[in-house]
C-alpha cells in the first residue's frame, strides 16, 4: 500500500491541488507589493541600491517542484543537455575528403583543471575510428627479442600497471599560423591537445622477460585500423617511460583513443603513440613508415627537415580570457583571475610569465595545482581589470630541462615558416577596450 | 651507465638545493633545475627521472614489479608471423617478389585511386597529391618559402620529398585504396607504383620509368629517391641513435631556446620593429559545429532521415558525375543499366556489401533500410 502511495505522481501535479496553488501565488504577490514598496523608500535615501528581484530567486523553479529523472535513466552519465557547446570541433581545413584522416579538437576553453573528459579528448585518425572487439584483439611482440610474444587483452591486464597523467599534443597544434594568424579561436589555435591519466603497463617491465637483444635499437609500434598506423620509436624511450595503455580516466579507452589499447610516450608527438596497437617489432634499423616521412617532418628553410621529431616542446596559453569567453561582462576595478595552461614534453613546467604588452615586460604567474612531468599544468594570476584598456596578454613557460618558449621571430628565424608541425613560440590575445578577445600575434 | 647517471643526477640536486638556499631571499620560490642542471639528457632533449626511494619523479611506485618474471601469454606461429610481420623496410626487407607494368598501374589508377588522389596524382578533396611533375626540379623547391603572398611554396609530396620508395610500397599494399585497404594483391602494388613513380619522373639506375617501364623487385631495389639526403637527424647506419642523441642536445638545431630561470628576459624583451599582426581577411572560420558559449538547452533533433545530407555527407565524392565510373545521381539511365543485374534489390545489395572502391554503404554509419531510401534519393535526386 505505501507503494502505491510513493508512486501517485498526482500528488506532484499542482494542478490537481488548487488551494495550494492559489494561496502560493498571493503569498508571491503580497511579497512582490512588500519588496516593490521598500525599493522605493530605499531609492529615496541611494538611488544606487535601487534592485529588481530575480525571479530566478523570487519564483519557484521547475526543477524543483517536479520529480527528476529516475536513477535508471543515463546508467552512463551524459553531461547536461546545457552543456551541448562543450564539444570537439572540426573544420574542412584539417579533413581528408570524408572525415576519416581528420581531426577533432578539444574545447580547451572550457575544460577545467587539468584532466580532459573522455568525450572531449581531441580525435585525431588516419583511416577513421577503428572499432575492435576485445576478445579478438592480440597484441605481438617480436624481432629482435630472445622470447617473442603474444598477448590477449585479459593477459596484458594482468601485468602490474601503472597510472600516470600526461597531456598528448598533435604536433601540429598550432600549425597552421606559422605565416599569420588565422583562427580567432582557442580551441583550434591550441586545441590540438588533451590531457588524461592513463593506465597501463611500462614497455620495460615487458620486456625484461622477453629479453632484448643488444642490436636492439628501434622499436616499430603498428595499429590494426584501416591505416595500419606505424611508427618508428628510439629504444632509449622504450626503456624510460614508454607505456602500452588501456585505461584513460579510470575507464577502457574510447574507440577514438585506440580502443582497447595504445601506445603512450609521454610527452611525444601524439601521433607516435600508435591507437588500435597490434604489434611491436625490435630491428637494428629504423623504418620509414608513411606518417613519419611524408608527414610529421618539419622543413626548415634550409630546405631539410627534422625526422624524428620526437618531443612536444615548452608551451602555454591563456585560457581564461580567451576569444571564446571574453571579458566584456567586466566591470572597471574587478578582481580578476587570468588563468592558463602550460606543459612540456620535454620535463616538468617550472615558471610561467606573463606579460601585458605582448612580451615586452613580463610578470611572475603562479603555478597551481599538480605540477607533474609532461603533464599539463595550469597556472594563475590575479588581476584588477580596467575597462577601457587595451591589453595585449602573452604567457611564457619554462621546463626543468632549461627550455623556454621562443617568441615567433626566434623560431621563425630558425624554422622559417614551412615546417608546420612543432611550433611552440609565446602567442597573444588582444584584449579590447570593449573586453572582446582577438588572437593576434607580434612580429618584428 | 645506469648507476653513472645516478651519481650525476644525486650530485646536481645537491648543487641545487645549496644553490636554491644560496640565492633564495624572502621566501620566494625559485625553481629547481632550471636552466642548471647538468642530468643525463633523453635522446629528445628532455630530462630523466631515475626511480629512487620508490619514487620516480613525483610518483611512488613498487620496486618490486620491476623486477621481471612474468609468464603470460604465449610464442607466436610461423603463420601467425608470416601474416602480421608484412612491413617493408628501406633495404628492401619484407618486400616480396613481382612486378608490374606502368600501364597496367595507370588503368588499376583511373578505377581505384583517382576519385581521391586526382588525374596523374594531382591530389584534391582534402586528399593528398602523388606528384606535381619532375621530381627532381620539384625537389628544389624545399627551400621556397612562403613569407611574402606571391610566394611558391616547397613542393612535398611523394616524388620531391620522401626519402625513402619502400615507404610508398607498404603503404599502398597496407593502407590504400583508402575506403577497403589491402585488397591489393603484390603485383597490382608494384603496378601502382611504377605508375606514380611514372607521373613523379623518376629515374631507377639511370632510366627514366617511362610508360613502357616494367617494374620489378631487383629495379625497386635500386631506386634513390631524390630528397633522400634531404633529413636530419639521419637515423641508419651506425652510431644512430648517438646522432639522434647529439642533434637534440643543440637546441639550435630545432628552433629551441635554453636559458637559466635567473637569466630569462623580464624587461624590454622585444625589438622596437615589433608590429601587432591580427587575423587577416577574419581568418578561418567554418567550425563545425559553430563557435558558441551560450548555456541553451539542446534541442533534440527528431530523428528523422535527412537523406539529402547523408547523399552530400557520404556518396556525391562519386555519384555526382560519371568521372568515376559510378551510375550518376538523377541519371535515370545509368541505374536502370544497374537494375539489370538483380533489379533494384541488387543495387541494395552491392552498396550495402560494398562494390570495387566504393566503402560498404558508402561510409555512411547508417541502417540498411536507411540506405535503401538513401538510394532511392540518389536515383531521382529527389
Amino acid at each position: 500500500m505505501t507503494n502505491t502511495n510513493l508512486h501517485d505522481t498526482s500528488r506532484l501535479n499542482t494542478q490537481k491541488l488548487p488551494a495550494a496553488q492559489k494561496s502560493r501565488r498571493e503569498f508571491f504577490k503580497k511579497s512582490a507589493a512588500i519588496s516593490v514598496s521598500a525599493v522605493a523608500a530605499l531609492s529615496v535615501l541611494d538611488p544606487v541600491k535601487v534592485l529588481a528581484d530575480d525571479k530566478a530567486i523570487t519564483h519557484h523553479a521547475p526543477w524543483g517542484q517536479h520529480w527528476g529523472d529516475p536513477i535508471t535513466k543515463n546508467l552512463y552519465g551524459v553531461p547536461s543537455l546545457y552543456e551541448h557547446n562543450v564539444t570537439r570541433r572540426y573544420t574542412k581545413l584539417l579533413a581528408s575528403g570524408n572525415y576519416r584522416a581528420a581531426i577533432a579538437v578539444s574545447p580547451i576553453q572550457d575544460i577545467e583543471g587539468i584532466i580532459t573528459p573522455n568525450g572531449l579528448f581531441f580525435s585525431r585518425s588516419h583511416g577513421g575510428t577503428a572499432h575492435i572487439d576485445p576478445n579478438k584483439f592480440r597484441l605481438m611482440i617480436h624481432g629482435l627479442v630472445k622470447k617473442p610474444i603474444v598477448l590477449t587483452l585479459k593477459q596484458l591486464k594482468r601485468y602490474p600497471s601503472v597510472t600516470r597523467t600526461h597531456f598528448l599534443e598533435c604536433p601540429a597544434n598550432g600549425g597552421q599560423e606559422w605565416r599569420a594568424t588565422q583562427y580567432n579561436s582557442l580551441q583550434f589555435a591550441k586545441g590540438f591537445m588533451s590531457c588524461a591519466q592513463w593506465t597501463g603497463v611500462y614497455i620495460k617491465t615487458i620486456l625484461k622477460d622477453l629479453g632484448l637483444k643488444p642490436q636492439a635499437k628501434w622499436m616499430l609500434s603498428e595499429g590494426s585500423d584501416n591505416s595500419e598506423m606505424g611508427r618508428t620509436v628510439p629504444i632509449d624511450k622504450v626503456l624510460d617511460d614508454a607505456m602500452i595503455v588501456w585505461g584513460q580516466n579510470g575507464e577502457a579507452l574510447r574507440p577514438e583513443q585506440g580502443y582497447p589499447v595504445r601506445l603512450l610516450l609521454p610527452g611525444w608527438e601524439g601521433n607516435l603513440c600508435v591507437k588500435w596497437l597490434k604489434r611491436l617489432e625490435f630491428a637494428s634499423e629504423p623504418w620509414y613508415a608513411k606518417e613519419e616521412t611524408s608527414k610529421y617532418t618539419a622543413l626548415k628553410p634550409t630546405g631539410k627537415a627534422v625526422q624524428h621529431f620526437y618531443a612536444n616542446e615548452v608551451n602555454s596559453t591563456v585560457t581564461s580570457p580567451s576569444p571564446e569567453i571574453p571579458w566584456t561582462d567586466l566591470k572597471d576595478g574587478d578582481l580578476i583571475e587570468i588563468e592558463g595552461l602550460a606543459w612540456s614534453g620535454m620535463g616538468t613546467i617550472t615558471a610561467v610569465d606573463l606579460s601585458f604588452d605582448g612580451g615586452k615586460n613580463f610578470k611572475k604567474a603562479k603555478l597551481k595545482g599538480l605540477v607533474l612531468p609532461k603533464c599539463w599544468t595550469r597556472w594563475s594570476y590575479m588581476h584588477k581589470y580596467k575597462k577601457g584598456k587595451t591589453l595585449l596578454l602573452t604567457s611564457r613557460a619554462m621546463d626543468d630541462a632549461g627550455y623556454i618558449q621562443p617568441t615567433i621571430d626566434q623560431e621563425t628565424s630558425v624554422m622559417g615558416v614551412e615546417s608546420v608541425y612543432h611550433r611552440n613560440a609565446i602567442e597573444t590575445w588582444e584584449v579590447a577596450k570593449t573586453g572582446e578577445v582577438n588572437h593576434v600575434q607580434i612580429r618584428s | 651507465m645506469f648507476k653513472y647517471d645516478r651519481k650525476i643526477i644525486f650530485c646536481s640536486i645537491v648543487f641545487l638545493i645549496s644553490s636554491a638556499v644560496l640565492f633564495a631571499k624572502k621566501g620566494e620560490y625559485i625553481p629547481s633545475a632550471v636552466g642548471t642542471i647538468d642530468s643525463h639528457p633523453t635522446i629528445d632533449g628532455g630530462v630523466y627521472h631515475p626511480v629512487k626511494d620508490s619514487k620516480t619523479g613525483p610518483y611512488r611506485i613498487n620496486e618490486k614489479t620491476l623486477k621481471g618474471g612474468y609468464k603470460f601469454g604465449r610464442k607466436p606461429t610461423k603463420n601467425e608471423l608470416k601474416a602480421w610481420d608484412t612491413d617493408i623496410m628501406a633495404d628492401g626487407t619484407g618486400l616480396p617478389d613481382g612486378s608490374g607494368t606502368v600501364e597496367d598501374g595507370e588503368e588499376l589508377y583511373e578505377a581505384q585511386c583517382v576519385s581521391c588522389h586526382g588525374d596523374f596524382g594531382s591530389g584534391g578533396g582534402g586528399y593528398p597529391a602523388l606528384s606535381k611533375g619532375n621530381a627532381y626540379t620539384q625537389q628544389k623547391s624545399l627551400k621556397n618559402q612562403r613569407n611574402k603572398p606571391d610566394a611558391d611554396g616547397p613542393v612535398r609530396v611523394f616524388g620531391s620529398y620522401w626519402p625513402q620508395a619502400s615507404t610508398l610500397w607498404w603503404y599502398i599494399r597496407d593502407g590504400m585504396p583508402h575506403t577497403r585497404s589491402k585488397t591489393l594483391k603484390d603485383d597490382e602494388v608494384y603496378a601502382l607504383v611504377a605508375y606514380i613513380l611514372n607521373i613523379n619522373e623518376i629515374k631507377i639506375d639511370g632510366k627514366l620509368v617511362d610508360d613502357e617501364y616494367e617494374l620489378t623487385k631487383d629495379k625497386f631495389l635500386k631506386i634513390k629517391m631524390p630528397n633522400a639526403d634531404g633529413f636530419e637527424p639521419k637515423i641508419e647506419g651506425k652510431g644512430s641513435l648517438e646522432r639522434v642523441r647529439k642533434y637534440y642536445k643543440n637546441p639550435k638545431n630545432f628552433g629551441a631556446i635554453k636559458v637559466a630561470y635567473a637569466k630569462r628576459c623580464m624587461k624590454n624583451c622585444q625589438k622596437k620593429s615589433a608590429k601587432i599582426v591580427g587575423v587577416r581577411n577574419g581568418g578561418i572560420s567554418d567550425f563545425h559545429p559553430p563557435l558558441s558559449n551560450k548555456k541553451d538547452k539542446l534541442s533534440v533533433k527528431s530523428s528523422k532521415l535527412d537523406v539529402k545530407k547523408i547523399y552530400k555527407d557520404s556518396c556525391a565524392m562519386c555519384h555526382t558525375d560519371d568521372s568515376m565510373g559510378a551510375p550518376v545521381a538523377g541519371k535515370k539511365a545509368d541505374w536502370e543499366a544497374k537494375k539489370k543485374n538483380g533489379g533494384i534489390k541488387g543495387i541494395y545489395k552491392r552498396g550495402i556489401k560494398g562494390l570495387n572502391v566504393m566503402p560498404p554503404k558508402g561510409g555512411a554509419g547508417i541502417s540498411d533500410d536507411e540506405f535503401k531510401k538513401v538510394v532511392d534519393y540518389m536515383i531521382n535526386l529527389k
